[in-house]
């Protein structure tokens, strides 16, 4: 016999109301528990893109000799164009904008050794698609004929992505055991709802109710409850995101670490329907289990 | 309409609930079910209800085995009888004209069947003008009645009664069991499990008892202690022992 829509509609909206401390006390813990789950999922989210801020910044030069050929300045670039491993294009820099930037970075020191532009060398500068390829780039063209040397800053990439990976998994291994631990008190709360109106299951079993015709407003129930409680912890989450995003204002804190976490409300939007998926799912199938030990009589 | 044969429950594999039961229970039949305390007359219920499973033995009701029933189709068995408890089982939520139509909803009929049959059988129990109350706002009597009345609403081939009058002043349990004696007329098989010994001999209905899970009297028109009357273990004059 299939279960009225009608019948499950008006018993979930009655049992709500009727067990109404039971729904705010469940509603409650798959909030805050969430909460939690989707703060430590956003934190991991923000050190993701804090790497990718990073990678951005990373730069492989081909130092060219002052005194190279055009030929042999073309030839590197062809070369170049066709690493699939490097951002295309890469970008010529010539005598007086590296003199220019020399003069920038070096100061008076630079002018005093009485360098100029002729002699300072040229660059080809490319943006690695991982910043570990910046070392196949190194081997391919150090000592090509023109080439005076090849850079690019491998020790600050080793120990940023060392920070950032175990950030990640840090943020990653606290979302999941919050997550474990919020299932479990959901679970409970659940249980314990269902624990006080096991009489009522044991009635419709009585007058020959099916265990679906039970489960389906219990689930609905759980279901109901999790959307309201994961909907309260994905807006607690996005105001996170925005405290966060005005903390790292890039403005008055330039190179910050929450500068580079900064993210789009889109962003956000992906961590928020992993919370309301979670917390629909928890409920739904929380009841569905929590239910399973009193249909069995 | 009801078989047991040889029927042995134990619980816990040492406690021996029923031992050996053999018995036959015919369609629109009334009987009691007596005995002392742990005599086994709720595990027969609970066979009854399959709530159970026998350990040794057979059980048909209306014809079907429901020792291999598969677990799917109890609910579908259960519609088929109605049960009466002697702590009422009412939903304290619910009105009586609710707690009745609930029994109706979870088979699936349509809200007019309900609407229809519903005020019916609250007007036969006696309830009619109550059906707005919520069963805390009942007495014990009028609460014995709603669960009769859900128990009966769906017209059940047999009606089951677990110490129905356990909690009830003796005129209120002869009103109950006036009732269960109406409902029999119809044709219903009712099965009573009590130790109210003035009902038992004030109905004189076949009285089977049991003692220690042993069925030590069978007997039509019995009363509860052993009196001169016929009995179908020594005399076999009629209906079940097999």
């Amino acid at each position: 016999m299939p279960v009225s829509a009608q019948y499950v509609a008006r018993e979930t909206a009655s049992n709500l109301w009727r067990n109404r401390l039971m729904t705010v006390a469940a509603v409650m813990t798959v909030a805050v528990s969430l909460s939690l789950v989707g703060a430590a999922l956003l934190l991991k989210q923000g050190a993701a893109q804090a790497e990718g801020e990073w990678q951005r910044g990373t730069q492989v030069v081909v130092w060219m000799q002052p005194t190279a050929s055009s030929a042999e300045v073309r030839a590197i670039g062809t070369q170049l164009k066709t690493l699939s491993y490097v951002d295309q294009p890469c970008v010529y820099r010539n005598h007086a904008f590296d003199y220019a930037e020399a003069k920038r970075l070096l100061g008076q020191v630079y002018i005093e050794a009485g360098v100029t532009a002729a002699q300072t060398p040229t660059s080809w500068r490319c943006i690695p698609v991982h910043p570990q390829d910046a070392t196949a780039v190194i081997a391919k063209f150090s000592g090509q004929p023109g080439v005076i040397q090849v850079t690019a800053p491998l020790q600050q990439i080793r120990s940023e992505e060392n920070v950032i990976n175990i950030l990640q998994i840090v943020f990653v291994v606290v979302a999941v055991v919050l997550l474990i631990s919020a299932s479990v008190l959901i679970l409970n709360t659940i249980r314990m709802a269902i624990f006080a109106r096991r009489r009522e299951v044991s009635v419709m079993k009585l007058v020959g109710a099916t265990n679906w015709f039970i489960r389906l407003p219990f689930m609905t129930e759980g279901m109901i409850q999790g959307l309201i409680g994961s909907g309260v912890a994905a807006t607690l989450v996005y105001v996170l995101h925005v405290l966060l995003n005005n903390a790292g204002n890039p403005v008055s804190h330039p190179g910050s670490l929450l500068a580079q976490m900064r993210m789009s409300g889109w962003a956000v939007f992906g961590t928020d329907a992993v919370v309301v998926l979670v917390g629909v799912c928890v409920g739904t199938l929380g009841s569905a289990i929590a239910i399973r030990r009193f249909l069995d009589v | 309409m009801i078989t047991f044969e040889n029927v042995t429950k134990t619980y816990k594999h040492t406690t021996v609930a029923l031992r050996d039961v053999s018995l036959d229970i015919d369609k629109g039949e009334f009987v009691f079910l007596i005995g002392a305390s742990g005599s086994g007359k709720t595990t027969f219920i609970r066979l009854l209800l399959r709530e159970e499973i026998p350990d040794k033995g057979k059980i048909w009701e209306a014809g079907r085995d429901i020792v291999h029933l598969p677990k799917w189709r109890v609910p579908y068995l259960r519609r088929n009888i109605g049960c009466v408890f002697q702590d009422f089982r009412l939903l304290p939520n619910k009105t009586v004209f609710e707690n009745v139509a609930f029994a109706l909803e979870v088979i699936g009929r349509p809200h007019h069947v309900v609407q229809t049959q519903v005020p019916q059988i609250l007007d036969l129990v006696g309830l009619a003008k109550k059906r707005d109350s919520l069963p805390g706002e009942l007495s014990g009597g009028e609460q014995q009645r709603v669960a009769i009345a859900r128990a009966f609403v769906n017209r059940p081939l047999i009606l089951l009664a677990d110490e129905p009058t356990g909690n009830l002043d003796p005129a209120t349990s002869q009103g109950i069991m006036q009732l269960l004696d109406r409902i029999n007329r119809t044709g219903t098989t009712v099965v009573v499990a009590t130790h109210d010994e003035v009902l038992v001999n004030w109905m004189r209905r076949r009285v089977v008892e049991l003692d220690h899970g042993t069925l030590v009297r069978d007997q039509a028109r019995g009363v509860y202690g052993i009196d001169s009357g016929p009995s179908d273990i020594e005399d076999g004059v009629e209906g079940g022992v097999a």
